[in-house]
């Protein structure tokens, strides 16, 4: 299916989609870390499923990335993705020390890795919980599958799992972190061509 | 970048679904962070041209779009005609493949359809139907790779998180 056409009304929703959602997800964030979370505002991009990668970028980088499916009636995948430090901190600060703190470079634990597994979690579903509750429409998410290694690999292997489905996708991606460069991380959320029709429309602003 | 494009050692690397191919013997090729991806080396040492294909999925579906480097089934017969642009013997190219792990532990959304896997097969399958032999070969597990490859020498290495770098 080929998407929509995407006009400056278009754009300007979707951006909006990202806004909220992501900016509930960092206000779920903030509240489990204590620490303030700032969001940058979200970019919408029409891309050739091959080029997400490019367009996230930093391939080798070590980062931590939760995938998951989005069923409903707006199907597609979001990726929350952490810089691997980030990610060390904020399993630090859920687990209390507990697990010694793993040092830098070192590989997650099986422990820390499903603790990582619900911060994707608890994060992902605030963002679809506040983009249901905007468009009526019901979305749910997948139990989020982990891994933390170069963001290019784990990107590339979410990414083919998208390109299953669609050549071209849409991808709405916000940015946080703490005022910090380069940012801690971001949500990624690529509707399908079909979700994408019916979100706008859903939004008042449909074909 | 197209096929037969000039990679530079210092440029971003050979992306998902590139193809990248060079008589330049003073070039490293790479591709940065293979996961279910599949990094194919050609190399023919000695006319010294080497490429590298970016695959990202086992086969072209009907109606799919996308550059040749995507798909396993398109990506080999392109490199191989880059290479024999660049001068290469087709009898003396040797293929050397990287990639294929599964990057997600648990949860439903990685994994669902093996993708790493499937793309293994489906480029033996592409290597072995344009006669070409597999020189060697790392590919499986759960880990991201870091495919080079010189192309005066056709050495490739790949290199894990925070492991050295180790010659194939």
């Amino acid at each position: 299916m080929t998407p929509p056409a995407l006009g400056p009304a278009q754009l300007d929703a979707l951006r909006e989609v990202g806004n909220i959602g992501a900016g509930t997800a960092a206000t779920a964030l903030s509240q489990m870390t204590g620490a303030p979370v700032q969001m940058a505002v979200p970019t919408v991009k029409l891309l050739a499923v091959e080029e997400v990668a490019r367009e996230v970028g930093a391939g080798d980088q070590v980062v931590a990335a939760m995938f998951l499916g989005v069923n409903g009636d707006a199907p597609g995948h979001m990726v929350f993705v952490m810089r691997e430090e980030a990610a060390r901190d904020v399993v630090d600060m859920l687990m209390g020390g507990m697990d010694g703190g793993g040092d830098e470079g070192a590989p997650f634990s099986e422990m820390e890795l499903s603790a990582l597994q619900e911060v994707g979690n608890i994060l992902t579903s605030s963002y679809l919980g506040a983009l249901a509750q905007i468009t009526g429409l019901r979305l749910e998410p997948t139990p989020p599958a982990v891994g933390v290694d170069l963001a290019g690999a784990l990107m590339g292997a979410a990414l083919a799992e998208v390109a299953m489905l669609s050549d071209t996708v849409l991808l709405i991606e916000a940015a946080f972190g703490d005022d910090d460069t380069p940012p801690a991380g971001g949500f990624l959320y690529i509707p399908t061509a079909k979700a994408l029709t019916v979100v706008l429309d859903r939004l008042g602003v449909g074909g | 970048m197209s096929t037969a494009t000039l990679a530079t050692a210092a440029g971003p690397g050979v992306g998902i679904g590139e193809i990248a191919a060079s008589g330049d013997p003073g070039l490293v090729i790479s591709a940065l962070g293979l996961g279910s991806c599949i990094g194919v080396v050609m190399a023919d040492h000695l006319a010294r041209v080497a490429g590298m294909a970016h695959v990202m999925l086992p086969q072209s579906r009907a109606g799919a779009t996308g550059p040749p480097g995507k798909f396993a089934d398109t990506a080999v017969p392109a490199l191989v005609e880059s290479l024999l642009r660049l001068g290469a013997d087709r009898t003396r190219l040797v293929a050397t493949i990287a990639g294929g792990a599964q990057m997600f532990s648990a949860g439903s959304g990685g994994g669902l359809f093996n993708i790493g896997e499937r793309n293994e097969a489906a480029v033996r399958a592409a290597l072995s139907a344009a006669r070409l032999r597999v020189r060697a070969a790392d590919v499986g597990g759960g880990s991201g790779r870091t495919m080079r490859v010189r192309v005066d020498t056709g050495t490739v290495t790949v290199r894990v998180v925070g492991g050295r770098p180790v010659e194939l």
